[in-house]
C-alpha cells in the first residue's frame, strides 16, 4: 500500500513551527501570569502600604520593591501579550502555508478531482471549502494556544492556593468540574447543531442553484417564489440552528464569568476562617485577585469550545476532497515516453457517475489520423475521453494500448494532454496560463496566433499580463485552452468539446490549423456539431450514441467520413 | 445597509440597555468587593452589608450578561433574517433575464454568508462601539465617586491613546495598501488553484503549480506577518495603557496611604477606596479593548453590506429598456394578436429576432408584459432545456406540476415521448433522476419538459422544442406538439423546417410576416 498525503495533512505539529509555537506558548504564559501577578501585586503592595501607613512603620517602608515590581508586570504584560500575537500569527501562517500546500497535493492526487464535474469550480462549494479550511488553519491559534496557557495558569493558582488556603481548594474544583461538565454537556449538542447548520446551508445553496439555473421556466410556470422560499427556509433553519447554539454558549459564558469572584471570595473567605488577619491575610488577599484576573480569561471558554467544533466539522468536510489521495511515487521508468499507435480495445461507454449506457468502442489510432467523437450530448464522448485520459476508471473488459503495450490509467494521465471542454483560467499571467514552462516566446506567440487570440493578449499588455478568469468570454477561454494543447509536448492529444463557444467560421479556421500542427501526433476529439467537418478528408468520423445503432462503433480505418443529418 | 439599521434598532436598544446594566452590576460588584477586602485586611472586620452587596450584584451581573448575550444573539439572527427576506422579496420579483446575467455561485454564496456578517455589523459592533462612550464614562463616573482626580488621569489617557489609535489606524491602512499593491494578485491563490484544478491536472501543471502556490502563499503570509505586526499595536496600545495606568495607580496610591506624596485625591484614601480605583481601571479600557477586537467584524460586515445594497440597488433599478422587437412581435406579444385559442403557432426567424423574447413576453416574464387569448386558461407550460427537475424518481419528476396523477396516465406519456426505453434511464419510472437532471442529456430534460406538458394541459410556450433530438425523438416531440394543438394553444420558436410544416399559424420575425395554413382557417 502507498502511503496516503491525508495522514500527513492531518498531522498539525510540523517540526518546522515547533519552535516558533513553543515561543508563542511561553509568550502567552508570560503574559498571562504578569497580567495576573499585576492585579494580585497591586492589590497586595496596597494592602501593605495602608497597614503600614496606618503605623510607624510608614517611613521605613520599602516601597521601591513592589512598585517596582508592578512596574515590571505591568511592562512585561504588555510586551509579552504583543509577542503573544505576533509570534502566534507567525506560527499560524506558517503552517497555513505548509497545510495548504500538503492539502493541495493531497487533493491533486484524489481521484474525486478527476471524476466528473468538479464542485469546486461554483462559488459557494469553494468558498464554503475555503471556511473549513481556515477553521483548521486557525484551530492551533483560537484553541491550542489559550486552552494551553489558561490550563498552565489554572495549575499555577492552584497550586499556590493549596499552599496558602487548601480548603479553598474545594469549591474551587466544585466550580471549576461544574463548569467542565456544563462544556462537556453542551459540546456534542454543540456538535450536532452545527452539523445540522451546516447540511441546511448546503442544502440551501444546492436549491437556490437548481432555482437560479431554471430561473426562465420557474417564472413561466410560476413556481419561482415556490422554490426560492424552500432554499430560504433551509438558511432560516440553519439561522435557528445557529441561534441556539449562540444561546447555549451565552449559558456557558455566564457561568465562566463568575468563576473569577466567586474563586477569589473563596480564598479570602477561607483565609478568614483560618484566622489570618492584618498582614498575614496580605498573601491571601494577592492570590484572591489573582483569581479574579484569571476569572477575565476564563470568559473565552465558549469561544474555544466552538472553535474546536467547527474545526473537526471542518476536517470531516475536507476529507470529502482528498479522498483515496495516493503519492504518485513508483512509477516504472520503463513506461514509454511517448507512443506511435493506439488502441482503444472494447472501451465501454459510460454515463459521468459510472453507469454503463451499453456498447463498447473499438478504435486504432495512428500519428496523423485525426478522430472526431460525435453524437448528441449525453452519448458518453466526454467520460469515454477520459477514460482513454485514465482520468476515470474503465470498466472491466476496456484498455489502451500504445504501440501494442497496455498502458495503466498512471501512464497514460503522465502520456496524454487532456484538453477538458469546461477549462478553467488561472489568476496568473497568460504565459503561465499556458502551461509551457520551456516555450519560447515565439512559440508562445505562434500558438495564441494561431487561436486567433494574438490580439487580444497584444491588447492586455503581452504574455506577462495578468488574466482572471471573470475577465475573459468563454470563447477566449476556449481558445486559450486550444493554445496549450498546440504547445504541449506530448504525443497523443484528447480534446473535449474544442469548438464549444466559437462561432462556426471561427471553430473551422482554427481547428484546421490544428489538424495541421498536429500532422504528427495522435489527436482525439469529440463534438456534437460536426458539420464543420464534412468533407474534411483527413478526420476520420466516430458516431457514438446512436440509439438506433447503439452496438458498436467500428472505428475501422476506412477513410470516408460518413455524413451526419 | 440602511434597513439593516431599522431592523436592528430595537434590538440593539434592548442589548445596550442589558449590556450598560451589566457594567452597573459589574461597578457595585467591584465596589462590594473593594469594601469587603480592604476592611478584612485594614481593620480586621468584616462587612457583611458588602458581602450581601457583592453576591447580589454578581447575580446581578451574571444574569444581565447573560440576557444580553441572549438578546444580542436573537437581535442579529432577526437582523440577518429580516436583510434575507429582503432579499427574498428582491429576488422574487427581479426580472428572469436580470437573475440569469448574475454569476449563480457568487449570489448563493451571498445569500448564505453576507445577512450574518451584515448582522454582526449592524447589532454586535454598533454595541460595542456605543459602550466605548457609555462603557468608559460610567468606568470613569464610578472612580470619581472614590476621587475625581484619579477619574481625571483616566480621561486624560484616553485621548492619547485615541491619539495614537488614529496614528495607527492610518499606519495599518497604508501597510495594507501597500501590501494590496503589491501582492495584491496572490491574495486568494489557494482558492484559485483549488478551483482550477482539474485544469491544472490536465494540462501537467502539477509539480510546477505546487510549488509556486508554496512560495506565493509564503510571500503572502510574510507580507501580512508585515500588516499584522502594525495591527496588534492597536491591542497592545490598549494593553499598555490599562496595565500602565493600573501600575501607576496603584504607585500612587501606593504613596498616599504612606504619607509620601500628598496628591490630593491620593492622599488619605482607605484602602478599600484605592483598591476599587484598581479594580475599575482596568474595566475603563476594556470596552477599547472589545471594540478593537471586532475589528475583522467591522470589515467583513461593511463588504458585507456594500454587496447586500448593490444587489438591492440593482433590483430596485427600472428594468433594463426593453429589449428591441420588431413591430410584429410587439404587436404580438401586446395584443395576442394571431394567437388562436388552439392550435399551433410556429414563431421563427433568424437568431437575435426576437423569439425568445416574444415567449418571455407571453409568459410575463418581461415588461411590456404580453398577453395570451382570453380563453386559454391559466398558467402555461415552459418547454426548453432548462427547466427546473427536483431530484427524484422519474415519476415523480414527471408529475411534478401535477402531483397526484395516475400511474397509468404517467406510463403513457412518458411512453409516448421515449423516456421508458432510454438506456441511460433504467427502471422506467422509477428511474432516479438526479437535483437539475444532472444526468439527463439535453434532449432528455426537453422530453421531460413536454411529457410534463402533455400530463397537464395548459397552454404550452416551447423554446427550441427539438433542438437537441436524434431524427426518432424530435418526430416523437413533433407528433406530440402537434396533438397537444387540437385542444389547446402551443406556440413554439423553432428552426425546425418539419414543425414549422404542421403549424396552423407560422410569425415570420425576420420577414415581418403572418402566414395561416388553410387548414385552420
Amino acid at each position: 500500500m502507498r502511503p496516503s498525503i491525508e495522514t500527513e495533512f492531518a498531522v498539525q505539529d510540523l517540526p518546522a513551527t515547533r519552535g516558533t509555537w513553543k515561543l508563542a506558548l511561553f509568550l502567552a504564559l508570560t503574559a498571562l501570569f504578569a497580567g495576573v501577578m499585576l492585579t494580585g501585586v497591586s492589590a497586595w503592595f496596597l494592602g501593605a502600604v495602608a497597614l503600614a501607613g496606618a503605623g510607624p512603620a510608614a517611613f521605613s517602608f520599602n516601597f521601591h520593591v513592589p512598585a517596582a515590581f508592578v512596574r515590571l508586570f505591568a511592562l512585561t504584560r504588555t510586551v509579552a501579550k504583543y509577542g503573544e500575537r505576533v509570534v502566534g500569527h507567525k506560527a499560524a501562517l506558517l503552517d497555513q502555508v505548509r497545510c495548504r500546500s500538503a492539502l493541495f497535493s493531497a487533493m491533486a492526487a484524489s481521484p474525486t478531482t478527476r471524476r466528473a464535474g468538479w464542485q469546486l469550480a461554483d462559488q459557494d462549494r469553494l468558498s464554503d471549502f475555503i471556511d473549513d479550511v481556515e477553521d483548521v488553519d486557525y484551530a492551533r491559534l483560537r484553541i491550542g494556544l489559550p486552552v494551553k496557557s489558561l490550563l498552565a495558569a489554572l495549575g499555577f493558582l492552584a497550586v499556590a492556593t493549596l499552599v496558602l488556603a487548601p480548603l479553598a481548594m474545594l469549591p474551587i474544583l466544585l466550580m471549576l468540574a461544574a463548569t467542565a461538565i456544563l462544556a462537556g454537556r453542551l459540546l456534542p449538542r454543540t456538535r450536532s447543531l452545527w452539523g445540522r447548520v451546516r447540511a441546511e446551508r448546503r442544502a440551501a445553496a444546492r436549491q437556490f442553484g437548481m432555482a437560479l439555473a431554471s430561473s426562465v421556466p420557474l417564472r413561466a410556470e410560476r413556481r419561482w417564489t415556490e422554490m426560492l422560499d424552500a432554499g430560504f427556509d433551509r438558511l432560516a433553519a440553519a439561522e435557528a440552528g445557529r441561534l441556539s447554539s449562540r444561546r447555549d454558549m451565552a449559558i456557558l459564558d455566564t457561568a465562566a464569568g463568575a468563576f473569577g469572584p466567586l474563586a477569589a471570595a473563596c480564598v479570602l473567605g477561607t483565609a478568614w476562617a483560618l484566622g489570618y488577619r492584618g498582614e498575614a491575610l496580605l498573601p491571601a488577599g494577592l492570590l484572591a485577585f489573582a483569581w479574579l484576573g484569571l476569572g477575565e480569561t476564563v470568559q473565552g471558554v465558549s469561544r474555544m469550545l466552538v472553535a474546536r467544533v467547527k474545526e473537526e466539522e471542518a476536517r470531516h468536510g475536507i476529507r470529502e476532497w482528498t479522498a483515496g489521495s495516493q503519492l504518485s511515487s513508483g512509477e516504472p521508468s520503463s513506461a514509454p515516453t511517448a507512443v506511435a499507435t493506439l488502441e482503444l480495445l472494447r472501451m465501454p461507454l459510460v454515463a459521468p457517475d459510472g453507469r454503463l449506457l451499453g456498447g463498447t468502442v473499438h478504435l486504432d489510432l495512428q500519428a496523423g489520423r485525426p478522430v472526431v467523437l460525435a453524437g448528441p450530448s449525453g452519448c458518453g464522448k466526454t467520460s469515454l475521453l477520459k477514460q482513454v485520459a485514465g482520468w476515470l476508471a474503465t470498466p472491466r473488459g476496456g484498455q489502451v494500448l500504445g504501440d501494442g503495450v497496455p498502458l495503466e490509467p498512471s501512464a497514460r494521465r503522465r502520456l496524454f494532454h487532456l484538453g477538458l471542454h469546461d477549462a478553467a483560467v488561472m489568476a496568473d499571467t497568460i504565459r503561465e496560463n499556458l502551461f509551457a514552462p520551456d516555450a519560447s516566446d515565439r512559440e508562445c506567440w505562434d500558438a495564441l496566433e494561431a487561436v486567433e487570440l494574438d490580439g487580444r493578449v497584444r491588447e492586455a499588455g503581452g504574455l506577462d499580463a495578468w488574466l482572471r478568469q471573470d475577465v475573459v468570454s468563454l470563447g477566449e477561454a476556449q481558445r486559450l485552452n486550444l493554445a496549450r494543447a498546440l504547445l504541449s509536448p506530448l504525443s497523443v492529444i484528447l480534446l473535449d468539446e474544442p469548438t464549444e463557444h466559437l462561432d462556426r467560421r471561427q471553430a473551422a479556421r482554427i481547428m484546421d490549423r490544428l489538424i495541421d500542427s498536429f500532422s504528427d501526433r495522435i489527436l482525439i476529439f469529440s463534438s456534437h456539431d460536426n458539420a464543420m467537418l464534412h468533407g474534411d478528408r483527413r478526420v476520420q468520423l466516430v458516431r457514438l450514441g446512436d440509439p438506433h445503432a447503439p452496438s458498436a462503433a467500428r472505428g475501422s480505418p476506412s477513410s470516408a467520413p460518413r455524413r451526419s443529418r | 445597509m440602511a434597513r439593516a439599521r431599522v431592523f436592528g434598532r430595537n434590538g440593539l436598544r434592548t442589548v445596550l440597555a442589558w449590556q450598560v446594566g451589566r457594567l452597573v452590576a459589574k461597578l457595585a460588584l467591584a465596589a462590594a468587593l473593594a469594601i469587603t477586602f480592604g476592611r478584612m485586611i485594614e481593620f480586621g472586620t468584616v462587612a457583611m452589608p458588602a458581602v450581601a452587596v457583592a453576591l447580589v450584584a454578581l447575580a446581578l451581573s451574571a444574569a444581565a450578561g447573560l440576557v444580553g448575550d441572549l438578546r444580542l444573539a436573537s437581535a442579529e439572527s432577526a437582523v440577518a433574517q429580516g436583510t434575507r427576506d429582503d432579499l427574498r422579496a428582491k429576488l422574487e420579483a427581479m426580472e428572469a433575464r436580470a437573475v440569469h446575467e448574475r454569476p449563480a455561485g457568487a449570489l448563493i454564496a451571498g445569500l448564505q454568508r453576507h445577512p450574518e456578517s451584515l448582522a454582526a455589523l449592524v447589532v454586535g459592533h454598533g454595541a460595542a462601539r456605543r459602550m466605548l462612550g457609555i462603557g468608559t464614562l460610567l468606568a470613569a463616573a464610578s472612580v470619581s465617586v472614590v476621587s475625581w482626580q484619579a477619574a481625571l488621569v483616566l480621561l486624560v489617557a484616553s485621548p492619547v491613546m485615541v491619539i495614537f489609535f488614529v496614528l495607527v489606524g492610518g499606519s495599518i491602512q497604508a501597510r495594507a495598501a501597500a501590501q494590496e499593491k503589491a501582492l495584491g494578485q496572490l491574495a486568494a491563490q489557494f482558492e484559485d488553484r483549488v478551483r482550477t484544478l482539474p485544469t491544472i491536472l490536465a494540462s501537467h501543471g502539477i509539480d510546477r503549480e505546487t510549488d509556486k502556490l508554496q512560495a506565493r502563499m509564503s510571500a503572502y503570509a510574510a507580507s501580512t506577518m508585515g500588516v499584522l505586526r502594525v495591527a496588534f499595536l492597536n491591542s497592545g496600545l490598549i494593553d499598555f495603557f490599562s496595565s500602565l495606568s493600573i501600575a501607576v495607580l496603584a504607585v500612587f496610591l501606593g504613596l498616599g496611604h504612606l504619607n509620601l506624596v500628598t496628591l490630593p485625591g491620593f492622599h488619605d484614601l482607605q484602602l478599600w477606596q484605592s483598591l476599587f480605583i484598581l479594580m475599575i481601571a482596568p474595566e475603563f479600557f476594556a470596552p477599547f479593548r472589545r471594540y478593537a477586537e471586532q475589528y475583522h467584524a467591522k470589515a467583513e460586515g461593511e463588504a458585507a453590506a456594500a454587496a447586500v445594497d448593490e444587489f438591492l440597488d440593482a433590483a430596485d433599478q427600472a428594468p433594463a429598456a426593453a429589449s428591441f422587437l420588431p413591430r410584429l412581435a410587439r404587436l404580438t406579444a401586446e395584443t395576442g394578436m394571431c394567437l388562436p385559442l388552439k392550435g399551433l403557432v410556429a414563431v421563427v426567424g433568424p437568431s437575435g429576432a426576437g423569439k425568445s423574447t416574444l415567449l418571455r413576453r407571453l409568459a410575463g416574464l418581461e415588461e411590456p408584459h404580453g398577453r395570451l387569448p382570453e380563453g386559454a386558461g391559466t398558467g402555461v407550460d415552459w418547454i426548453s432545456t432548462d427547466i427546473a427537475i427536483l431530484p427524484g424518481s422519474l415519476a415523480e419528476v414527471l408529475s411534478w406540476n401535477m402531483p397526484g396523477v395516475c400511474s397509468t396516465r404517467l406510463l403513457l406519456a412518458a411512453g409516448r415521448i421515449g423516456l421508458l426505453d432510454e438506456q441511460s434511464l433504467p427502471g422506467g419510472l422509477e428511474a432516479r433522476i438526479a437535483a437539475g437532471g444532472g444526468n439527463l442529456s439535453g434532449g432528455q430534460r426537453l422530453r421531460v419538459a413536454i411529457a410534463r406538458a402533455l400530463l397537464s394541459g395548459r397552454t404550452i410556450l416551447a423554446d427550441e422544442p427539438n433542438a437537441k433530438l436524434d431524427a426518432v425523438n424530435a418526430g416523437r416531440v413533433r407528433l406530440a406538439l402537434f396533438d397537444c394543438a387540437r385542444e389547446r394553444l402551443v406556440v413554439v420558436a423553432t428552426h425546425d423546417r418539419e414543425l414549422i410544416g404542421c403549424a396552423d399559424t407560422v410569425i415570420d420575425l425576420g420577414h415581418d410576416r403572418v402566414s395561416t395554413s388553410e387548414a385552420a382557417q
